[in-house]
C-alpha cells in the first residue's frame, strides 16, 4: 500500500485522534447512565467509520493497529492488547463488509462494527479466561451495542456532513496529485 | 481494558441467573460444612431425607467432638488427662468403643499406633496452641516412659491412666466420626452421600451419575496446590484417610519436623514415607483407617506391606504409599476400586501382591 | 473510488439492527435452555452457617470481606498462573478465587493459594470460615474430594 503524504498525515491525525476520543470516554463513563459496568461507548469507532469511507479499509486497518498498540503501551497494559485488537478487528472487518452494501448508511454499519467489537472482546475474555463464563454476557453487550452503535453512526454522519465540502471524502485523491 | 471487560460479567449473571435450569427432584442433596475436631468438614448427602441426614451428620460430630477434644477443657478427655482417671457419665459413652477400638490397634501394629504418645506430641508442640520446638533428648526418654497404651484399663465404666500418662485420639477420633455416619446414613436411607473430615474421606454409595466416586490423593510434594495429586481413587461404599508427613510441620535450623511422632523414638517417623493412604469397604470401620493410616506411617514401606499382607480374611484394606524416593506403591487384593495414577505427577508407580 | 457514504438510515439499517438483535435473543435463549452450567458458585459458611452465596465472577468487580472470632478474611477473584509487575497475568486458564489477606495467625488460609474447581475450599480456622466452590459444567474428571 503506497501513502501520498496527505494520506499519512490523514492516517497520523486520526490515529491520534482516536487515542484521544479512547481516554476521553474513560473521563465520561457511559456506565453512570446505563448502570451496567464496564459498558463503553465506543467512541474510537467513529474514526474507524471515518477512515474507512475517507480513506479505505487497509488504511483503517493501519490506524486501527497503531491505536491498539498505542493505547495498551500507554496503559502499560499488554493484556489488554488482546482485547482492543480482537474487538477492534472484528469491528474493522464487520464494517468493511457492510460498507460495501450499497442500501446500507453510517448507522446500519456503525451499529455492525459495534456489535462486532463487542464480540471480539467476548471471544477475547473467553480465550484468556479459559472460561466460557463471559458468553452470559454477550446478549447484553449486543442489546447495549444497538444504542452505542446508534449514537456512534449518529456522530459519523454529523462529521461527514461537517467535512463534505473538504473533499476529504473523496479518499484524499481528488487533489492529491495537485 | 480486561478488568473492566471482566466487571461486565457480574450485571450479565445477575441478569441470567433468573433463567436457571430447575433443579432436578432426583438430585435433592444437602451440604453442610462443620468446623469440628480442629479441622473442616464437609458433608453431602443425597436423597429424599438428605436435609436430616446431613444435620443429624452435625450433631453426631459436635456430639463426639465434646466428649473427645483435647482442647476443650470439659470434655471426657481432657477431664481424664487432668485427674488421670475417669468414671464416665452418661453424655460420656462413646470414650469406651474407641479408647477399646484404639488398644486393639495398637497391639496389631505392635505399638506404631498408640494413644498415649499424647504427652511427646505435646512436647513437640503439635498439641496445639504451643510453639514448635524440639525438645532434648533426656526430655524425650523421660517422657517416652509414660507411652504406654496397655497401661490404659477400663473397667465398668471408670477410666484409669498410667502415671503421667495423657490420651490424644486425633488419630482415631475423625475416622470414628466417619464411622458413625454410616449409621446415619442407613437410617436415614441416604443413597449416596460424600464425607470429607479433614483428610478422612467416606465415599457412600455412588456418583449421582452411577459411576463411582473420585477421590483425589494429595501430592505430598505440593501440599498447597490442590491441583497437585499423585492418582485418584474410584470408590464406592469405601473409607479412605491419608496420613502425611507434610500435614503439619515445622522447620528449625535447616531441618524439617513433622506431627507424626514414632512412639519407639520420640521422634517424627522418619520412614521414608511422606504419605500413607488406607482405603477399606464402609463396613470397615472409619477409625480402623485413620488409626493405620498413622501406624503404617510410622512403620514404613516394608513393614507397611508385610502388615498389609499379614492382615486376616484376606483382603480387609489396601493402601496407597507415597515414598520419600518418588514411588506410589499401590497395594490391593480387594479388587472394590480403582487407583487411576495422575499423569505428569512425576511419579513411578508400582503395584504389590 | 468510494462512494460518499449514506447519511440517513435506511431500511437495510433496521436490518442489521434486527439480526443483531435476534443474535442477542438467540444467544440468551440458548444460555437459558443449556442452563447456567458454565458458572462456578462460591459457598461462605462461618461458624458452620452459611452466610454467603455468589457467582464466582461477582467477585472479579469488588472483593469480599468476611469477619468472626476477631479476624478478618478478605477473598478476590484470581486466576491460575504467575503473575509479573507488569499487570501481566500468565493464566493457564482457570479462574477461581483466594484469600488475599487474613489477619489470623495461622495464614494458612492465604497459603491456600487460589482455588479454581469445583469441589475446592479455602478454610481458616482461627476465624472458622470456610470458603467453597460448588457448581460449574460437570466436568467426569473432576475429582469429588481430596484425601489428605
Amino acid at each position: 500500500m503506497k501513502l501520498t503524504t496527505k494520506q499519512l498525515t490523514l492516517c497520523a491525525l486520526l490515529t491520534a485522534m482516536a487515542l484521544a476520543l479512547s481516554y476521553l470516554e474513560n473521563l465520561f463513563p457511559l456506565s453512570l447512565a446505563i448502570p451496567i459496568p464496564g459498558v463503553k461507548l465506543g467512541l474510537a469507532n467513529i474514526v474507524t467509520v471515518f477512515a474507512l469511507y475517507a480513506l479505505g479499509a487497509g488504511e483503517a486497518l493501519l490506524i486501527l493497529l497503531a491505536r491498539c498498540l498505542l493505547g495498551a503501551l500507554f496503559a502499560g497494559n499488554m493484556n489488554a492488547l488482546i482485547f482492543s485488537l480482537l474487538g477492534g478487528l472484528s469491528a474493522l472487518g464487520t464494517m468493511a463488509l457492510l460498507s460495501q452494501g450499497r442500501g446500507l448508511s453510517v448507522y446500519g454499519v456503525s451499529v455492525g462494527g459495534a456489535a462486532a467489537h463487542n464480540c471480539g472482546q467476548i471471544a477475547a475474555a473467553v480465550w484468556t479466561l479459559g472460561s466460557g463464563a463471559p458468553l452470559y454476557y454477550l446478549p447484553v453487550l449486543l442489546a447495549v451495542s444497538l444504542l452505542t452503535g446508534g449514537l456512534t453512526g449518529l456522530a459519523s454522519a454529523c462529521l461527514f456532513r461537517g467535512l463534505g465540502h473538504t473533499g476529504l471524502m473523496n479518499r484524499g485523491k481528488a487533489d492529491g496529485h495537485g | 481494558m480486561m478488568r473492566r471487560l471482566l466487571l461486565c460479567v457480574l450485571p450479565a449473571l445477575l441478569l441470567l441467573s433468573g433463567c436457571a435450569a430447575p433443579v432436578d427432584p432426583d438430585e435433592a442433596r444437602e451440604s453442610i460444612q462443620v468446623i469440628a475436631m480442629d479441622t473442616a468438614m464437609l458433608i453431602t448427602t443425597y436423597g429424599e431425607r438428605s436435609p436430616a441426614a446431613a444435620y443429624a451428620c452435625e450433631d453426631v460430630i459436635r456430639d463426639l467432638e465434646k466428649q473427645l477434644s483435647r482442647t476443650d477443657p470439659d470434655s471426657a478427655v481432657s477431664r481424664l488427662n487432668a485427674a488421670g482417671t475417669l468414671e464416665l457419665g452418661e453424655l460420656d459413652e462413646e470414650l469406651i468403643p474407641i479408647l477399646s477400638a484404639a488398644e486393639a490397634y495398637r497391639r496389631e501394629t505392635d505399638g506404631a499406633f498408640d494413644i498415649t504418645i499424647a504427652p511427646v506430641v505435646a512436647a513437640w508442640g503439635f498439641a496445639g496452641g504451643e510453639e514448635y520446638r524440639v525438645p532434648g533428648e533426656a526430655e524425650l526418654q523421660e517422657l517416652l516412659e509414660r507411652v504406654d497404651g496397655s497401661a490404659v484399663r477400663v473397667e465398668d465404666r471408670t477410666v484409669t491412666l498410667g502415671p503421667g500418662q495423657a490420651i490424644d485420639l486425633g488419630g482415631i477420633a475423625k475416622g470414628y466420626a466417619a464411622g458413625k455416619l454410616t449409621q446415619i446414613f442407613n437410617e436415614y436411607e441416604v443413597p449416596r452421600a460424600l464425607a470429607e473430615l479433614g483428610g478422612n474421606v467416606l465415599a457412600w454409595g455412588d456418583r449421582p451419575d452411577g459411576t463411582p466416586w473420585r477421590v483425589g490423593v494429595q501430592d505430598p510434594a505440593h501440599p498447597d496446590d490442590r491441583n497437585a495429586l499423585v492418582g485418584v481413587l474410584e470408590l464406592v461404599d469405601s473409607f479412605a484417610v491419608t496420613s502425611g508427613s507434610y500435614q503439619r510441620y515445622f522447620q528449625q535450623d535447616g531441618k524439617t519436623y513433622h506431627h507424626i511422632i514414632d512412639p519407639a523414638t520420640g521422634r517424627p517417623a522418619d520412614s521414608g514415607l511422606t504419605s500413607v493412604t488406607v482405603v477399606a469397604g464402609s463396613g470397615a470401620g472409619g477409625a480402623m483407617c485413620d488409626a493405620y493410616s498413622t501406624a503404617l506411617f510410622v512403620m514404613g514401606e516394608e513393614k507397611a506391606l508385610d502388615f498389609w499382607r499379614s492382615q486376616q480374611g484376606g483382603a480387609l484394606f489396601s493402601l496407597v504409599l507415597v515414598t520419600e524416593d518418588g514411588r506410589v506403591v499401590v497395594a490391593d487384593k480387594t479388587g472394590q476400586f480403582n487407583f487411576v495414577p495422575e499423569e505428569g505427577s512425576g511419579y513411578t508407580y508400582e503395584t504389590v501382591s | 473510488m468510494k462512494p460518499f457514504p449514506r447519511l440517513r438510515p435506511t431500511a437495510w439499517d433496521g436490518l442489521v439492527v434486527l439480526c443483531v438483535a435476534a443474535l442477542a435473543l438467540g444467544i440468551a435463549f440458548f444460555q437459558w435452555r443449556g442452563g447456567t452450567q458454565e458458572g462456578l458458585t462460591a459457598v461462605v459458611s462461618v461458624d458452620g452457617r452459611e452466610v454467603d452465596r455468589f457467582p464466582l465472577e461477582e467477585l472479579i468487580a469488588a472483593p469480599r470481606a468476611y469477619e468472626h472470632n476477631g479476624y478478618t478474611l478478605e477473598v478476590c477473584a484470581a486466576l491460575r498462573g504467575e503473575v509479573s509487575s507488569l499487570d501481566h497475568v500468565k493464566s493457564d486458564g482457570e479462574m477461581g478465587l483466594r484469600v488475599a489477606r487474613s489477619d489470623c495467625p495461622t495464614q494458612d488460609c492465604v497459603h491456600t493459594g487460589t482455588i479454581t474447581r469445583s469441589g475446592q475450599s479455602i478454610v481458616c480456622l482461627p476465624a472458622r470460615v470456610i470458603i467453597r466452590l460448588e457448581g460449574g459444567a460437570a466436568d467426569p474428571g473432576n475429582v469429588d474430594a481430596v484425601t489428605g
